[in-house]
């Protein structure tokens, strides 16, 4: 549904956003990871049109977002929660919305209602808190509920019940065939929510793939009241055996059955046997670093 | 935050294509109104010219022998206003971010300007022909044996200067891009430098000012040059708010 090629944007000489392609298929939840700078909203951004692209192509439903004869029913977009008009009620500024994309009236105290911002409908949206329009953004998103949801940094200026909440929306969204891309740098928001990762630095992509085989396995962890006698069966197998805490073995690079059958060979009795696998966090720094 | 609800509760039918001009339109006059800075602007449009018939006639001694002056002059102050109406529309869009929202659901940035220009047009004709009338009323009850003759056209050509002045506020709005500062360019321009031109160079701010263009227009004098005025004041304004608006990058 979104298919991103080549795209670079260069301010004067500096790049800020270097060749990023990727696709997104339906029905799925892609997370568009990357520290402050790295190019995650000016992609957003280009794919959108809002900012011109230096070099390269999007397309969303098969088209440039320019070209699509109602943008807002293809694609639901939040990328600036403050980008609204502070004099304006949230139910003005949403029915000018419904307006534009063509949905009923009705659909607006659809929408209100499921962000939770029926009661603060008729407020300006001057006084809203960060949350309440991060919420009336996602509410605009969702009118013409399209197949398409783009979003920017979600999560910020919810509470933990509200980034429940739009995690749910989000895999509902994909387990209906909705195709989502969601960035953040909130890592625990993105490693819950998202089935593929894609990660940016320094405006480059330098992780593409799903988030079980990004996060991979870092081998396994074992326990035994002989810690000696297992590493020294182990060692002789061809494992590679570090010292973990507390006097637990780490397996390189070894599934726990391949463990658990040395240890069982040899009469070892184990306590604890479990795959070690690496966090989003240290995927993200070793990733990022080097970018 | 207590729902979650991941699906409509019924199929949500959007419009195919986006929305028609006259649609589009309506609805760039609906955000103009939306707000109290343009609701402000609009009343403000409305009443000064009333205001001011009223001030002037309760002042003056002499009986009036016709209409027309004071209608132009005093529907001049309105369309002053209506440049502000016309900033709100482009440039606000700029200064609070909404302009991010807007070319998200339409794109098509020229379609966008074009829709604000004729939007801005109505409402600063609309809103000038209602300032006229008031103003006119105002002079019917003050001064009730006044020549009404020239009175209708000159109306007329308060209507023209309220879309001309509305027309070059959205223009300058847009090439500037900020509220505060188009305002403050436009201002300084009509109010501060063209009236010391008058006064310095009374022969070229004549063919440059939009103002003594309307009123020309109004007592049926120099008609090509007055238009052309006030179509180069549009046209130079509009092309460059459609020069900057299709280049500039929605940050």
């Amino acid at each position: 549904m979104i298919t991103v090629s080549g795209l670079t944007k260069q301010y004067g000489g500096r790049t800020v956003v270097d060749d990023v392609s990727f696709t997104l298929e339906p029905g799925t939840v892609t997370g568009f990871l990357g520290p402050n700078g790295a190019g995650k909203t000016t992609t957003m951004r280009m794919t959108t049109g809002l900012v011109p692209s230096t070099a390269g192509s999007a397309f969303v439903d098969g088209r440039p977002y320019a070209a699509l004869p109602n943008p807002g029913a293809v694609m639901g977009t939040l990328i600036d929660a403050s980008a609204v008009h502070p004099g304006r009620t949230g139910r003005t500024h949403l029915r000018l919305l419904a307006d534009t994309i063509g949905v009923p009236a009705s659909r607006v105290d659809e929408v209100l209602e499921l962000v939770a911002l029926t009661g603060a409908a008729r407020r300006r949206i001057g006084g809203y808190s960060l949350g309440m329009r991060q919420r009336l953004g996602i509410a605009g998103a969702l009118l013409a509920d399209p197949p398409v949801l783009m979003f920017d940094e979600p999560a910020n200026g919810l509470d933990p019940e509200g980034i429940r909440w739009m995690r749910g929306l989000l895999r509902g969204h994909a387990a209906r065939g909705g195709t989502v891309l969601l960035s953040s740098h909130l890592l625990g928001e993105v490693e819950h929510t998202v089935d593929r990762l894609l990660v940016i630095g320094g405006g480059r992509i330098v992780a593409d793939g799903p988030v079980a085989s990004l996060l991979g396995s870092d081998g396994t962890s074992v326990r035994s009241a002989d810690p000696a006698g297992l590493a020294a069966d182990l060692a002789a197998k061809g494992f590679e055996v570090s010292p973990g805490d507390d006097g637990a073995l780490v397996v390189v690079g070894a599934a726990p059955g391949d463990v658990g059958a040395v240890a069982a060979a040899g009469g070892h009795m184990l306590s604890e046997l479990r795959p070690l696998q690496r966090g989003l966090e240290d995927v993200f720094f070793s990733l990022t670093a080097a970018a | 935050m207590t729902t979650a609800i991941v699906s409509p509760s019924r199929p949500v039918v959007a419009r195919r294509t986006s929305p028609s001009v006259p649609r589009q339109v309506g609805l760039e006059i609906r955000k103009s109104l939306s707000t109290r800075s343009g609701l402000a602007v609009a009343g403000a449009a409305v009443l000064f010219a009333p205001a001011a018939m009223a001030i002037a006639a309760g002042a003056s001694s002499e009986p009036l022998s016709t209409v027309t002056g004071p209608i132009v002059v005093t529907g001049m102050l309105s369309a002053l206003a209506l440049i502000s109406l016309g900033v709100l529309a482009t440039a606000g869009e700029w200064t609070h971010g909404t302009v991010q929202t807007t070319y998200l659901l339409e794109p098509r940035r020229s379609r966008v300007l074009a829709t604000k220009a004729a939007a801005v047009a109505v409402m600063g004709s609309v809103f000038a022909v209602v300032a006229a009338g008031l103003a006119s009323g105002v002079l019917a009850l003050l001064e009730p044996g006044a020549s009404w003759n020239g009175g209708g056209r000159a109306v007329l050509m308060i209507a023209v200067a309220g879309a001309a002045f509305a027309l070059i506020g959205a223009g300058v709005g847009a090439a500037v891009g900020n509220t505060a500062g188009a305002l403050t360019g436009i201002y300084l321009l009509d109010l501060g430098v063209l009236p010391i031109l008058q006064v310095v160079k009374p022969a070229f701010a004549d063919k440059v000012d939009p103002g003594n263009a309307v009123l020309s227009l109004a007592q049926g004098t120099h008609q090509a040059l007055s238009i052309t005025i006030l179509v180069a004041w549009v046209g130079v304004a509009t092309v460059a708010g459609a020069v900057m608006t299709r280049r500039r990058a929605v940050q």
